[in-house]
C-alpha cells in the first residue's frame, strides 16, 4: 500500500515538473507579441525550415542581427521541422501573435499554396527563402538560383575529367524542389556539354548513410570512377570521405587517382576540406544574404513598395513570376583559388 | 497490444527451447520452428542470384559482398537484435532509433564539444563507456516508466523517441559533429579497424548474436524472456521476476542501440543531427520480416538476422540494376511483400 503510493506519489511529482516547464516554455511565446504593437510599420515573423541542417542553423544565426540591421522587429521565430502542416500551425500562430510579414522556407512547394492565398487575402505579404511556391501568391521569392549549382558542378566537373569518364551524383529528395532544380540541371548540362561523362544518379533522401552504400557499390563495380557531385556539404562530406580515405583514394589533384568532388551549400567544414584538398569545389549557397535579403524585402512590402524587374542594389536580378517575383542572388562557385575569401560566408563563422 | 490466446502461451515453448516433456507433437512442432527460421533463406538465394546476373564477374566475391553489402548492415542489425529482445519480452521501444543518434552525439560532444561542463573535454577514450553507459540509462528511464509507473510502452518509448531527438539537437545546436575520424582514436578504429580481412563492425555483430542466440536458445534467462512475452502471468506463477527480466531486457536493448549509434558514427565519420532519425521502421521491418512476432513471446534471432540481410541485399540489389531515383522506394517495397510471399510458401507456416 505504502509503495503503491509512493510510486503515485513521485509519479504525480514528476508529471507535476514536466507541466510547470511546458507552461514556462509557452509563457515566453506571447511576450514579443507585445513589442511588436509598439512598432510603426509591424514585425516579421520567421518560420525557419528545420533544425537538423548545418545549414539552415546558419541561417537562423544570421535573422537576429540581420533584423537589426535592416532595422526590422522580430515578432517571433518557429520551426517548422520540415513539416507543412506545423509551418501552416506556426504562421497562424505568428499572425496571432501580431506580425505584419512572414519570412518562410517551405520545403514542400506543392502544398503550402493555398495558405499563401489565405495570408494574402489578409493582406499579409509572404516572402520566401530558398524555396519558389508552386502556387499561391508571394510577395518575394528570395533564393540562388538551384539550377545553377548543378550546371557549375557539371561545369567543373567535366572540365576537370576532359569530358570523358564515370560520375557519381548524390542526389537530394526527389521531393524537394532544390534538389529536383540541382539533379534536372546536372543531367540537362552533361547530356549536352559532355555526352561521354557516364552518370550515376544515386537519390539519398539526404541521407549520407544511404550516399556512402551507393558510392560503395559503385566504387566496386566501377572503380574507374572520377567525379563526385553531392548535392550538399553538411550531410555527404563526412561519409565520402570515409570511403575514399579506406579505399586509399584520397589523394591530391596531381595524383591520377584522384577523384575530382564537387559539393553544394559551402558551408566551413567544406571551405576546409577544399583547403586541404580533399574535395575540389563546392557552391556557396548564401546563408548570410538569404536572411539579410529575406527580411529586407520584408521591410519593403510593410511599406507598401512594389518590386521592380531587374538589377538590384545587392548584386542581384529580380524577374516576375506569375505569383509574384523573385530576387535571384548570386551563389559563387568555391575552389582552392579563392576559398579565402573574406566575403563568403563559410569563412565569416567562427 | 497483445492479445492472449491459449496458442500464444503454447508457442513460446515450441520455438524456444522445450520446458515440457518430449513427444511426437513436440517434435514437429520444433521441425517447423526451426524451418520458420529459415524461411527467408530462399529470398535471399533468389536475391544473390539476381545479382550475379547483374554483375557476374565481381557479385558474389567476398569483397563485395563483405564491403558492400554486410558492413553497411551491421548497425541496422545490432538495433535489429536489441529490438527483438523487446519485442519477444513483449513489449516495443520506438526510442531505440533516438539513442542511435543522441548516445555517440553525446559522448563525442563531451570529448570534442564546445564546451566545458562537467570537466569537458573528457579523454577521447571515454566515447565508448559513455555512449554505452548513456544508452543504457535510458533504457533504465524507460523501464522506470513502463514497469514501475505501468505506461505503456508504446507511448512512452514514441514520447522519449520525440524527446532525445530533441536533446540531440539542442545539444549541438542542430549542427553535424564532423572530421570524427582524425579527432578521435576509438572512432576511427570502430570505423576502420579489421580483424582477420573483415571489418570489426561485422565481427561485433557475430558476436553479439552469437551471445544473444545462445542465452536465448540455452539458459534460464533466455527463456524467461519468452515465458514473460508468451504470457506474463503465467511466467509470474512459475516463478520468474516479470518486472526484473522486463527492466534488464529494456536496459540491454538501448546499450545496444547506443553501440550501434558509435558504430554507425564511426563508418560515417560525424555524427549527423538526424542520425538514426526514421531508421525504427526499418528495424521493426526486418525483427518482422525475420519472424519475430509483434504480439510477443515468439520468434528467433537467428530469423531477425536473416530479416536485416535480406533488406540489406535488396537495397543493394536496386542500386546496381540502377532503379530510377523515383522509382526505387515503390520498388523496395513491391520487392519486400514479394520475399514475404516467397518466404511463406517455401515455409509453409502462416505469419504473424
Amino acid at each position: 500500500m505504502t509503495s503503491k503510493f509512493r510510486s503515485r506519489a513521485t509519479l504525480a511529482v514528476v508529471a507535476a515538473s514536466f507541466t510547470l516547464t511546458m507552461s514556462a516554455c509557452s509563457m515566453e511565446d506571447p511576450a514579443p507579441a507585445g513589442t511588436a504593437g509598439s512598432s510603426g510599420t509591424g514585425g516579421v515573423g520567421v518560420d525557419l525550415p528545420r533544425a537538423d541542417s548545418d545549414f539552415w542553423n546558419a541561417y537562423a544565426g544570421y535573422m537576429p542581427a540581420k533584423a537589426q540591421e535592416n532595422g526590422v522587429e522580430l515578432t517571433g521565430t518557429t520551426n517548422s521541422q520540415n513539416d507543412v502542416q506545423k509551418l501552416i500551425s506556426n504562421i497562424d500562430s505568428l499572425v496571432t501573435q501580431g506580425a505584419k510579414s512572414i519570412v518562410m522556407a517551405p520545403q514542400d512547394t506543392g502544398a503550402i499554396g493555398p495558405k499563401l492565398d489565405e495570408l494574402a487575402a489578409k493582406k499579409i505579404p509572404v516572402v520566401t527563402v530558398d524555396t519558389r511556391p508552386d502556387s499561391g501568391n508571394v510577395y518575394m521569392v528570395v533564393r540562388a538560383d538551384n539550377r545553377a549549382y548543378g550546371t557549375k558542378a557539371c561545369e567543373f566537373l567535366g572540365e576537370k575529367l576532359g569530358g570523358t569518364g564515370k560520375v557519381i551524383e548524390f542526389q537530394g529528395s526527389l521531393s524537394s524542389i532544390n534538389g529536383r532544380d540541382r539533379s534536372e540541371a546536372f543531367k540537362e548540362c552533361m547530356t549536352t556539354k559532355f555526352p561521354k561523362i557516364t552518370v550515376f544518379e544515386e537519390p539519398t533522401e539526404w541521407d549520407g548513410g544511404k550516399a556512402q552504400a551507393a558510392l560503395e557499390t559503385r566504387l566496386s563495380t566501377d572503380p574507374d570512377i572520377k567525379g563526385v557531385y553531392m548535392q550538399a556539404g553538411g550531410v555527404f562530406l563526412d561519409p565520402t570521405l570515409q570511403v575514399l580515405k579506406q579505399r586509399g583514394l584520397l589523394v591530391p589533384a596531381s595524383d591520377p587517382k584522384h577523384i575530382f568532388i564537387v559539393s553544394n551549400d559551402g558551408i566551413p567544414q567544406e571551405l576546409d576540406a577544399i583547403r586541404k584538398g580533399e574535395i575540389d569545389a563546392t557552391v556557396s549557397q548564401p546563408a548570410d544574404t538569404y536572411a539579410g535579403i529575406g527580411l529586407y524585402w520584408a521591410k519593403q512590402a510593410m511599406a507598401g513598395v512594389t518590386p521592380k524587374e531587374g538589377a538590384t542594389d545587392h548584386g542581384s536580378n529580380v524577374i516576375k513570376l506569375p505569383n509574384g517575383y523573385e530576387d535571384q542572388l548570386p551563389a559563387p562557385l568555391v575552389t582552392a583559388a579563392n576559398v579565402d575569401d573574406a566575403a563568403l560566408w563559410g569563412n565569416n563563422k567562427s | 497490444m497483445r492479445t492472449m490466446s491459449s496458442s500464444t502461451v503454447e508457442r513460446p515453448t515450441a520455438q524456444g527451447p522445450d520446458r515440457t516433456p518430449g513427444g511426437p507433437t513436440r517434435r514437429t512442432r520444433l521441425r517447423l520452428a526451426r524451418l520458420r527460421d529459415l524461411a527467408l533463406i530462399p529470398p535471399i538465394i533468389a536475391l544473390l542470384v539476381y545479382g550475379y546476373t547483374l554483375k557476374p564477374d565481381l557479385f558474389l566475391t567476398k569483397a563485395y559482398l563483405v564491403d558492400t553489402v554486410l558492413k553497411y548492415q551491421a548497425e541496422l542489425a545490432l538495433v535489429v537484435l536489441a529490438e527483438a529482445l523487446v519485442l519477444i519480452v513483449g513489449k516495443f521501444d520506438l526510442s531505440l532509433e533516438s539513442i542511435v543518434g543522441i548516445a555517440p552525439a553525446i559522448a563525442v560532444f563531451m570529448a570534442v564539444g564546445n564546451t566545458d561542463a562537467f570537466g569537458a573535454p573528457w579523454p577521447t577514450w571515454t566515447v565508448l563507456p559513455v555512449a554505452l553507459v548513456f544508452g543504457g540509462l535510458v533504457g533504465a528511464f524507460n523501464g522506470l516508466l513502463i514497469v514501475k509507473f505501468k505506461l505503456s510502452a508504446f507511448i512512452v518509448t514514441l514520447a522519449m523517441l520525440i524527446a532525445l531527438r530533441g536533446l540531440q539537437l539542442a545539444l549541438v545546436g542542430g549542427a553535424t559533429i564532423s572530421n570524427l575520424a582524425n579527432r578521435i582514436p576509438v572512432v576511427d578504429y570502430l570505423g576502420s579497424l579489421r580483424v582477420a580481412t573483415l571489418p570489426l563492425s561485422i565481427w561485433i555483430v557475430v558476436l553479439c548474436f552469437a551471445v544473444g542466440i545462445v542465452v536465448l536458445g540455452y539458459t534460464r534467462v533466455g527463456r524467461s524472456l519468452y515465458a514473460v512475452g508468451g504470457n506474463p502471468a503465467a511466467a509470474r506463477a512459475a516463478g520468474i521476476r516479470v518486472e526484473r527480466v522486463v527492466w534488464v531486457t529494456l536496459i540491454v536493448a538501448g546499450v545496444l542501440a547506443s553501440f550501434a549509434g558509435l558504430m554507425l558514427s564511426a563508418r560515417l565519420g560525424s555524427v549527423a543531427a538526424n542520425q538514426g532519425s526514421g531508421m525504427i521502421f526499418t528495424v521493426f521491418a526486418a525483427a518482422v520480416i525475420g519472424g519475430i512476432s509483434l504480439d510477443g513471446g515468439k520468434g528467433s534471432l537467428f530469423g531477425a538476422l536473416t530479416g536485416v540481410a535480406l533488406l540489406g541485399l535488396i537495397q543493394n540489389v536496386l542500386t546496381l540494376a540502377q532503379v530510377k531515383a523515383d522509382q526505387i522506394q515503390a520498388v523496395n517495397g513491391l520487392v519486400i511483400l514479394v520475399a514475404l510471399v516467397l518466404a511463406r510458401l517455401t515455409s509453409g507456416k502462416a505469419q504473424d
